[in-house]
Order: structure tokens, then sequence, then C-alpha cells
């Protein structure tokens, strides 16, 4: 059971801060199906600023793990940009732009992984190695029972993940900046008229979703194999979409959502080890969050509410 | 009327209104990418002519220097459309799902689900080739358009993002196809699932022909049937007519008396029969297993050729044969110039970068235009 609950975290969480970063994106009205090229994008970024910092600095590797989910957020936040200016710039299909993002995104990172390690580490190789991200347990807490699997062993980035996922839900539901964010998903013409921009406001929005999900994704990197390379396009970004689509494009309930994914995930895992059934039924497990999603879309896509201008060019000529 | 500057007019003259506006833009994209290469080889400090060059020759549109025994420039060709194939149907499927307003995202699955109800009903059987081929196409068409009529009807039916429908039917695919494979057909030396026989592939390989030994696709020549017959459809029937109706505006055309929902499941299964047939072809012609749990990366490719063959049929084919170029001259240049091999795929999805684009640089000529006319 503890198992469960702490696999499952480390996995749910990151999951979590991709969707919030969807749920920003497309809250203002920006369809994002780019999540799984931004955090990939992110994952190396955060992965190559580590190993270009620990063959300069070197010394304590604690700080440069910090040091590397900041890149990672501003890799992120970099081919989001590009996002955001095929789409409100240049007037681009969001969907197929954000498409066109991640096949971007694979070929780049390979392609740079590759010609880095090759021409400046002088090694033939696509990954960039990692440290162990660091874990704490809570002394009193982690005592209670089945509850306390919560604070055991948990990686410290799941507090981090936590942190900033209260603060981008204050800035979402309580903030005039979060108003707005919200209006341009539904009625951007209405912040027009209230004399807002509905150009920057979806700007920043589609760039905050990239930071979240070049944080996501550095911690994915972290939490399943300690490096960064190509298998972190696995497609938890796509699987953050069904998230949030899931919790209806609010950040409530895609938590909860994301702890089922993650839950499910954990728990089949578990299960297949306890029956001893061989490792291929994994995969079996892993088809679990999706079919979840399918079947429950099939009786909630009449009650599920997307942002009303969802995927729209803003024309403010139009009425 | 006012001088315009000269990069202006240029640009006018590349994107502008007038005659051929879509194929004009396609060729700028491709000539903007182009140049982003260049610049890409410049900067590894490559020659990007003799790369571009290595390229042609290595996918047997230029000569190379020297040939192994029995291979020639036609070999290489004839490799090329072999590769080029499954890119066709791929891309079809993608241009007329698009045409009816659907993004169809879900090539990569259907190719894997067609593929893998071909090999197991078809391709460990010891038929008769002849019977056994027809079967392979018919079998991946089959299981190919019912997925299509799925994900149409979950859309028609139940109003679902069939991009959402899409990704998630990619994965659940994906992983119990790798769970039988996995579980019954695994080969234990490749990790892939084992090879089909000889009898059921699409494509034959070292086949003699004169004193050379070349690839031959059996199914090209489908391929360029269906472009045709794809391009007749759209353009000169009553079906191509309404699915174009509901893809530019469903509410007039439900107004106008067409049936939405028949056109979007008849469309899906026309595209889903396309991705199927795209799924035999590269896994039983020029592939013969299936890697588990790998989404082919030519099904998402495929929404980019689509895309810059502007959604036609003969587009697509000429989008398809430009990509694949690439693709297959690649592996030459990338061992001659010492250039890694991932280059190919960076410059494609640049290439789609532009061609995604390519509605702003038509507005932009607009605009330059009405500014030229009006002064």
């Amino acid at each position: 059971m503890n198992t469960i609950i702490i696999e499952g975290l480390s996995f749910s969480l990151p999951l979590f801060i991709i969707a919030i970063g969807g749920i920003y994106s497309e809250g203002s009205g920006i369809t994002n199906l780019a999540l799984e090229g931004l955090l990939g994008f992110g994952a190396f970024f955060g992965g190559l600023s580590y190993a270009i910092l620990s063959r300069t600095f070197g010394g304590d590797p604690t700080i440069l793990i910090y040091a590397s989910l900041g890149f990672a957020m501003v890799g992120g936040a970099l081919l989001a940009l590009l996002h955001a200016l095929m789409c409100i710039k240049f007037k681009a299909n969001q969907v197929i732009s954000g498409v066109v993002i991640n096949m971007l995104s694979v070929a780049l990172t390979a392609f740079l992984a590759n010609q880095i390690n090759a021409s400046f580490f002088g090694q033939p190789s696509n990954k960039f190695l990692l440290e162990v991200f660091p874990k704490a347990t809570i002394p009193l807490l982690s005592r209670i029972p089945l509850l306390g699997a919560v604070f055991t062993d948990f990686y410290i980035f799941e507090l981090i993940i936590i942190s900033v996922a209260l603060f981008m839900a204050y800035l979402l539901y309580k903030t005039p900046a979060g108003m707005h964010i919200r209006a341009c998903g539904d009625n951007p013409h209405a912040l027009a008229a209230a004399g807002g921009n509905v150009q920057k406001v979806r700007f920043w929005s589609v760039i905050t979703s990239g930071a979240l999900s070049g944080l996501g994704g550095m911690c994915f990197a972290y939490s399943i194999s300690t490096t960064f390379s190509p298998n972190i396009y696995m497609g938890f970004g796509y699987l953050a979409i069904a998230a949030y689509i899931f919790g209806s494009w609010k950040i409530g309930p895609t938590f909860l959502a994301c702890i089922l994914f993650g839950f499910a995930r954990s728990g089949g895992y578990v299960l297949v080890q306890k029956l001893k059934l061989p490792s291929s039924y994994g995969d079996l497990v892993l088809t679990l969050p999706y079919i979840v999603t399918l079947v429950l879309l099939l009786f909630f896509s009449s009650t599920n509410k997307p942002p009303r201008a969802l995927g729209e060019v803003y024309d403010q000529a139009k009425r | 009327m006012k001088k315009t500057n000269l990069i202006k007019r240029l640009f006018i003259l590349c994107c502008g209104k007038g005659r051929h506006q879509l194929l004009r833009t396609s060729l700028f994209c491709i000539f903007l990418s182009l140049l982003a290469g260049i610049l890409l080889l410049l900067l590894l400090g490559k020659n990007p002519l003799e790369a571009y060059r290595s390229i042609l020759q290595g996918a047997g549109i230029l000569p190379k220097p020297r040939y192994a025994g029995r291979k020639n420039q036609l070999t290489d060709f004839m490799s090329l459309l072999n590769y080029t194939t499954p890119m066709v149907f791929a891309a079809l499927s993608v241009a007329v799902a698009l045409k009816c307003g659907i993004f169809n995202i879900c090539v990569s699955g259907i190719m894997v689900f067609s593929a893998f109800m071909a090999t197991v009903l078809v391709g460990y059987s010891d038929l008769n080739p002849l019977v056994a081929k027809i079967l392979v196409v018919l079998v991946g068409a089959l299981s190919g358009a019912l997925v299509g009529i799925l994900i149409g009807y979950l859309k028609h039916r139940f109003n679902m993002n069939e991009v959402v429908v899409a990704i998630m039917l990619n994965y659940i695919i994906s992983y119990v196809v790798s769970f039988f494979i996995q579980t019954r057909f695994i080969d234990p030396i490749t990790r892939q699932s084992v090879a089909v026989g000889q009898n059921a592939r699409l494509t034959l390989f070292d086949y003699p022909v004169g004193n050379l030994k070349m690839e031959i696709a059996l199914v090209f020549p489908l391929a360029l049937l269906a472009v045709f017959a794809l391009k007749f459809m759209l353009d000169r029937t009553r079906f191509g007519f309404e699915l174009k109706a509901v893809g530019s505006n469903s509410k007039a055309s439900n107004y106008a008396g067409i049936q939405v929902g028949r056109a979007v499941v008849c469309t899906m299964l026309i595209s889903g029969a396309l991705a199927g047939l795209a799924g035999v072809s590269y896994y039983l012609g020029s592939n013969a297993s299936i890697q588990p749990r790998v989404l082919p990366a030519l099904g998402f490719d495929a929404i980019a050729v689509a895309l810059l063959g502007n959604t036609s049929a003969i587009g697509s084919l000429f989008a398809s044969l430009l990509v694949m170029i690439f693709d297959c001259g690649t592996t030459y240049m990338s061992s001659r110039m010492q250039v890694l091999r991932e280059i190919a795929a960076l410059i494609t999805s640049i290439l789609l970068l532009f061609s995604a684009i390519g509605i702003f640089f038509r507005n932009l000529a607009d605009r330059f235009q009405q500014e030229a006319e009006e002064v």
C-alpha cells in the first residue's frame, strides 16, 4: 500500500503541474497540444544545464539539481514562446501548431543532445546523466497509519510542485490577472472592452504553460530515469491533457484526475508484481488511464465545458 | 503607384493573390526551410551544397560517384519509392479528414493496429503469395476503417473532441498491441514481433531485374490509384462536395440538408482505411515486424506532409516524395559528410513549422499588395 502511495504521488504531481500549464494556456483560449513537446524540451534544457554546470563548477550537486529545475522552466518557456508566436502573431491553426511543436521538440532535442555530447563532451550518446533527486521523510507525520506514506520518502520536488501549484491556483482564481486570463478564454471581446490586452494576456499564459511543463518534465526526468534521454517522450504530455479535460479545465478536479491516474498506474504495477504476472502485463496497466478517460468522456462530454473561445484566433473586428 | 521596396514585391510574387497561390506559398515555405537547413549546415561547418547533393544522390535522384555490385541509381530510386508508399497513404489519410474539418492524429495508432491484425491473421500463414498479399491489403484497409468509423461515430454521436479520442486510442492501441506481441509473438533476439513470411510481404527485396537487384513496392501503384481516386472523389462527386461543405461549415451544411453525421463517419472510414493501408505497407512492406510500444513517427510526419501539400491529393503525393527524399538521402549524406542523421528530422520539422504559418504569409502578401495598390 505504501509503495502505491509513494510511487503514485511521485508520478501524479509532475503530471499535475503540467496539467496546470495546460489549464493556463487553454484557459486563455489557446489550444495547447504542445505540452508533450514543452515538457521534453524543458527536461532537455534542464539536463543540458546540469551537465554543463556540473562540469564547470563541480562541487555540491544539490544546488545544481535545484538550478536545473529553474533552467527546465526557462527551456519550456522558450519553446512555448514559439507556440505563442505561431498562434497569436502568425495566426496558425493552434492544433496544428501544437503538433508541429511536438515534432520539432523531439527532432531538436535528439539532434542537439547527440551533437552536444559528441562535440563538447566527447562521447557518442543521446543522454545527459543526472543525480538522484534528494528525498525526505517528515519524522512525526510519517508514523500516521496509511496516510503517513504521503510524508514518507517523497522527493523534495513534490513540495516545490505543491507550492507552485497552490500559487498558480491562487493566481488564476483570486487575482485580477487570473480573472483576465479566464476572461480571455471565455469572452476575449469583453476583456478588450474592459481595457485589457487580449494578445498580451494570451501570450503570457502560453509562456507560463511552457515554464510549468518544463518543470514537470524535469521532475519526470529525475523520478523515472535520472537521465535526460529521448525516452522522456512517453506521452505524459498527452496524459496531462486528458487530466485537465477530465477535470473540466479546473485546477481542483484536475488534481483529483492526476491522483487517479497516478494511483491507477502504481496500483496496477503493484498488482502485477503481487500476482507474479510477467512484466509484459504492465502494458495493460498503462492503458488504464487512457481507457478511463475515454469512458468518462463518453458520459461527460456533454456536460464538460471547455473555455468558450478555445482555439479561436482573436479577431478584434469580429463581433 | 508608390515604389514598394524590392523585398516586398518579391514576396508578393511568391505568396500574393493570383494563379497557384497555394502552390507558390508551399514552394516558398520549402525554400525558406532549405535556407534554414543551409544555415544549420554552415553552423556545423559543413558545405551545404555538397550536403544537399549527397541527399539527392542518396535518394537516387542524382547518380552517386560509385555503386556497390548489382546496384545503381535505379535501385536507389526504387527503394525511395518503397519508403514513400506508406507516407503517401498516411498523408492522404490526414488530408481527406482535414477536408472534412477533422484532425486525424490517430494515423500512427491505426497503422500499428492494422499491421498487427494483418500480421496475426495473414502474416504467419503459408498461403499462396498472391492470395496472402491481397488478404494483407484487405485486412489492413478493413481494420483501419473500423477504427476510423469508431472515431467518426464518437465525434458525431457524443460530440467528443476527435483529437482527444485519437490521442487516447493511439496509446491504448500501442500498449495493447505491445502486450499481445510480448506475450505471444515476440522474437527473443530482435525484441520485436516475429517477422512475417515472405509470402505476405508487400515489398519484394533483392528482386533480380536484368543484372540488378532492387526493391519493388507492390502497393505503390495502389497508392497512385488512391491519389487519383481521391482527387476524383473530392472534385467531381456529390459525396466529395458534401464532405468539403461539412468541413467548411457544418451548421450551414446541416441547414442545406446534408447529413453531417454520415459525412463525418464516411470520411473517417476512408481516412481510417488509408491509414490502415499505410500501416500494412510500412510494417509488412519496408519492415517485416512490429516494434512493441513504439508509435511510428511516420504517422505524425504525415500531418505535416498533408499540410505542405495543401491537403490536396496530388499535393500530398509530391510533398511525401519531397520529405522522403530528405529522409532516405540523409543516411548517405550523414555517412559521407559526418553529419548526424537526426538532421533530416530537424529540417523536416522546420519545413512543417513554415507550412503551418503559410496562411500568415498569404495574408501578409495580400496586405502588401493592397498597400501597393492603394497608394
